[in-house]
């Protein structure tokens, strides 16, 4: 039990060491002001970002709405083109975590017949300059704090052996174990300071309820994962600094690691998941949908023979001989058959597509084996409920909504319209006000984080790894303790 | 000088004997021969989604033309029809991708009303946008000036550090032993930067024109910059760590802090919500004219077309001429809200234009797009030239409309073809200005080097 206290109270002294070795060190001091105001900076402004576009969002779908009720008497299939407009509702933490948001559509127009692309990321609003990448509260987390930490802790073993003070606090009774815990924690305890303004920025915004609801969980999600990615970050940098003779080589390799892991490693794998599996362009994708429908027949062609033989069922199964005798309005049967007939179609084309996104997903969750940050990133967007994942839950809502939407107004142009003089006739406003409404359901924080093992083990690994590697540099530096004595 | 040429392979020979640095040479190299063929690929694979635009537009008409009645009224068969715009990238895009990757550079366009077509999303994914884009340009802009630094940080602080500088200084006049120790890393460099420039030169097949030679010269220029801030900060009296951190705090600051700030800012200064707006009103404006009156419908559309203002269409019976009409009255809403919205596009690319110049790596990386036509302006042209296509149809089909021509009395074969965007700013203008600020820079921070990195080094 005393040796346990003795070990701590060592591990702690070095701890406090380390910590006084970083104060001293005025670029340290000065890097952790910059680190701290800029992670401010991004929280401020990601937030006012995020209200402004969220306000917008709001207002316009507000306008749409009231334009839906406020039609007048119409024809049911003039409604279905007059459609609905949908805009995409950021997840409440987007202020933290953008995620692919930025990427991804944000208004999407509802229509018979097609399904159209969620048009005005804001990507595309953006100048070349967002291509080295977005200052947002997890971009300086996940990018910068790691540099800032190997900053810290470059010199954290390496300087005592080139002072000859490792010597001495091995002589003092510090093993190797408890001076590298020590730094670890030194080290560690400086990131934390340089992390915390920003957790705590994060946090308050999220409780004040001005972003939307943020349930507790996510926060305590973002809170365990940027620790453990800065964990890994502090393990590494004391590991190198104990396996390099120099600081200078320590420093050299780690920011070198930095730049690999953070900056090329992630732009390097997308680049190669997007050249092993391309997916087609917009013109190709739509060209090819275009195909498959003439391929079945299109509901405004009276002359298409899918349609001549649905009549003819029609008109066998109610005992009439023309249409003009049937008890529902065959135009509206035309246009529900072939609205599931294009919409099955378009849904197929669609999922292909999102399933060659998904294969290059995949090829980017590998990576981020090699790559913590690439893991790190997409857990970060999961845990926001800013990942694809949410994107394609809007796409996907957003279809069923339109086809109900359009189904029901179909099943109105059966039932209430009659056939003969069909298009001069109109249905009563107040039919419009019967339609349920649009509201995204983000997807489930479970649900997110279960297609992501991949990543969650690479954090695992993350932490792991260095975890081992300090188990041998404990023996090393027992050595090079003893070595120094000896001569 | 025989002698000075033995010192310099001496110097080669010992950098490239650097375990370190032979990893990052040869991982700098596959990396840039790996951008220069993916950027070729990048190409190719847009001039195959052009062929493909035009051959499903061939197809689409063959078989529209084929299923219908030869009879019936060409409106009916155009509301269907997508015709191919396809804007061919320049091969300089292979070298600088810009924002190539999330607009669309083939949109295919019905005669309907436009502003619904116009800002139609690519098939991105946006997980792998998200993650970055990693091309020739991005190498050698971001990437490159860490190895650098890697080379020149302890260009005298090593000899220092290493006991050797006195007995350096006792063979050789300093200065000359650091222009000696800054040629063979130069050279280095140079051989890194030239050979997947060259690559990329021979794949994607750049003219030797002023396009090609302004990118060369700003990639050369944003070289010597970093070259001349490293020797800024290594010639002073500081220690090698101290020299590496402000190298890379540096680096930082530049090339990933001060773009996402300036990219912030000019969002939260230019917001755009025309974008939105501009749909509502165009379907609002298309749709109201339903329970509109025809004449009122055509009212406006004569206002701007004033040549066919002669024209009537019946009050009681669908014609197409009314039907393509009511589009046009939804451009027309839209109108107001569309043109804010260049506007303010334009605006923030001026803004971003101006501010790169501060900083000497946007100033390459936003420039060589410009030269590369894979940048914002690029794409609000292209936009512009489709809009300009949209009328030669319209002009085109516009009087077949009013005469009700059936689909075998018109002429499919004189269809007016998409006239692609030109690049109307020269290469000189577009390079020019981020030259100069490089060549500024560099001598500034030489200079600025010379007054406050501490005591020289000699």
């Amino acid at each position: 039990m005393s040796s346990w206290r003795a070990g701590l109270r060592n591990a702690l002294l070095v701890a406090r060491r380390q910590v006084g070795a970083v104060r001293e060190d005025r670029y340290v001091v000065f890097l952790l002001g910059l680190v701290i105001a800029l992670g401010v900076v991004a929280v401020l402004g990601a937030r006012h970002h995020a209200a402004s576009e969220a306000e917008q969002r709001a207002r316009y779908q507000a306008m749409v709405e009231r334009q839906w009720l406020e039609q007048p008497n119409r024809h049911p299939h003039r409604v279905i083109h007059y459609g609905f407009l949908v805009f995409r509702e950021e997840a409440p933490l987007a202020f933290f975590d953008p995620g692919v948001g930025a990427w991804a559509g944000t208004s999407l127009f509802l229509e018979g017949h097609r399904q159209n692309t969620a048009n005005f990321g804001d990507a595309r609003h953006a100048t070349g300059m967002l291509r080295f990448g977005r200052l947002t509260p997890a971009s300086v987390l996940a990018l910068l704090l790691p540099l800032f930490v190997v900053v810290a802790g470059f010199a954290s073993v390496s300087a005592e052996r080139e002072r000859g003070t490792l010597r001495l606090l091995l002589a003092q009774g510090a093993t190797p174990a408890q001076i590298l815990a020590g730094k670890v924690l030194g080290t560690g305890a400086v990131a934390a300071l340089a992390a915390l303004p920003i957790g705590i920025a994060a946090v308050v915004i999220a409780a004040s309820g001005a972003v939307g609801p943020v349930s507790a969980g996510r926060l305590a999600g973002l809170a365990g994962l940027y620790a453990a990615y800065l964990a890994g970050w502090v393990l590494v940098t004391v590991l190198a600094s104990s396996f390099r003779a120099s600081s200078r080589s320590a420093l050299a390799q780690l920011i070198a690691v930095w730049v690999v892991l953070c900056v090329a490693v992630p732009r390097l794998g997308a680049s190669v998941a997007g050249a092993l599996h391309p997916v087609p362009s917009r013109a190709e994708f739509t060209a090819q949908v275009e195909r498959a429908m003439n391929e079945v027949g299109d509901s405004h062609n009276p002359q298409d023979p899918f349609f001549r033989s649905l009549r003819d069922e029609y008109l066998a199964r109610y005992e009439v001989g023309s249409v003009e005798e049937l008890p529902v309005n065959w135009g509206g049967v035309v246009s529900r058959e072939g609205e599931a007939i294009s919409s099955r179609i378009q849904e197929e084309q669609q999922r292909d597509l999102v399933e060659g996104q998904r294969r290059q997903d995949r090829v980017l969750s590998w990576a981020g084996l090699l790559s913590p940050y690439l893991a790190a990133r997409d857990l970060s967007m999961a845990v926001s409920g800013t990942g694809p994942e949410a994107v394609e839950a809007f796409r996907a809502q957003a279809e069923a909504h339109r086809y109900d939407l359009i189904q029901r107004l179909n099943d109105l142009h059966i039932n209430e319209i009659r056939y003969e003089n069909d298009r001069a006739q109109r249905l009563p406003r107040e039919h419009w006000a019967e339609f349920p409404t649009f509201g995204t359901r983000p997807p489930p924080l479970g649900g997110a984080l279960a297609g992501r093992a991949l990543s969650l083990a690479a954090l695992g690994l993350w932490i792991l790894l260095p975890l081992l590697g300090l188990g041998l540099a404990r023996a090393r530096l027992a050595r090079v303790g003893v070595e120094r004595a000896a001569s | 000088m025989r002698a000075r040429l033995r010192l310099l392979r001496l110097d080669m020979l010992r950098l490239t004997r650097s375990t370190g640095v032979a990893i990052a040479v040869v991982l700098l190299l596959a990396i840039g021969v790996y951008a220069a063929w993916r950027g070729g690929r990048n190409i190719e694979a847009a001039a195959s989604s052009t062929v493909a635009a035009e051959t499903a537009y061939r197809d689409q008409l063959a078989y529209l033309l084929s299923t219908y009645p030869p009879t019936t009224e060409a409106g009916e068969v155009l509301y269907y029809l997508a015709f191919p715009a396809p804007q061919p990238s320049l091969p300089l895009a292979a070298l600088a991708r810009g924002r190539t990757e999330v607009e669309t550079a083939s949109l295919r366009i019905r005669l309907l009303a436009l502003e619904g077509q116009l800002y139609e999303h690519e098939t991105v994914n946006p997980r792998l946008a998200a993650a970055g884009d990693l091309d020739l340009a991005f190498l050698l802009i971001a990437l490159l000036p860490l190895f650098i630094i890697a080379l020149t940080y302890d260009l005298v602080s090593s000899e220092r550090e290493g006991g050797t500088w006195s007995l350096v200084r006792l063979f050789a006049r300093p200065r000359r032993l650091l222009a000696l120790k800054l040629a063979s890393r130069a050279c280095l460099v140079g051989a890194v930067v030239a050979v997947p420039v060259a690559v990329a030169a021979s794949l994607a097949g750049f003219p030797l024109d002023g396009r090609a030679g302004w990118a060369v010269a700003l990639i050369a220029l944003h070289t010597v910059f970093w070259f001349a801030l490293c020797l800024g900060v290594a010639s002073g009296r500081r220690s090698s760590t101290a020299n590496a951190m402000i190298l890379v705090g540096t680096w930082v600051a530049l090339t990933l802090l001060a773009p996402a700030a300036l990219s912030l800012a000019n969002a939260i200064l230019h917001p755009v919500p025309e974008a939105l707006e501009l749909t509502v009103h165009q379907r609002q404006g298309y749709h109201e004219a339903w329970d509109l009156t025809k004449a009122e419908t055509m009212q406006g559309f004569f206002e701007d077309y004033p040549e066919w203002s002669d024209r009537t269409v019946p009050e009681d019976v669908f014609t197409w001429a009314w039907y393509y009409a009511m589009n046009h009255r939804g451009d027309r809403a839209a109108r107001e809200a569309s043109g804010a919205y260049r506007d303010v596009l334009r605006e923030r690319e001026r803004w971003a234009r101006r501010w790169s110049l501060l900083v000497p790596p946007l100033a390459a990386q936003l420039a060589l797009d410009r030269l590369a036509a894979s940048d914002l302006s690029a794409q609000l042209a292209y936009q512009d030239a489709v809009r300009r296509h949209h009328e030669r149809l319209k002009t085109y089909f516009y009087p077949h409309f009013f005469a009700v021509t059936p689909i075998d009395a018109v002429d499919w074969d004189r269809v007016p073809v998409f006239e692609p965007a030109v690049t109307e700013e020269s290469a000189t203008r577009a390079g020019f200005p981020a030259a100069t600020a490089l060549l500024l820079a560099s001598v500034l921070v030489v200079a600025a080097g010379a007054r406050l990195s501490g005591p020289r080094a000699d």
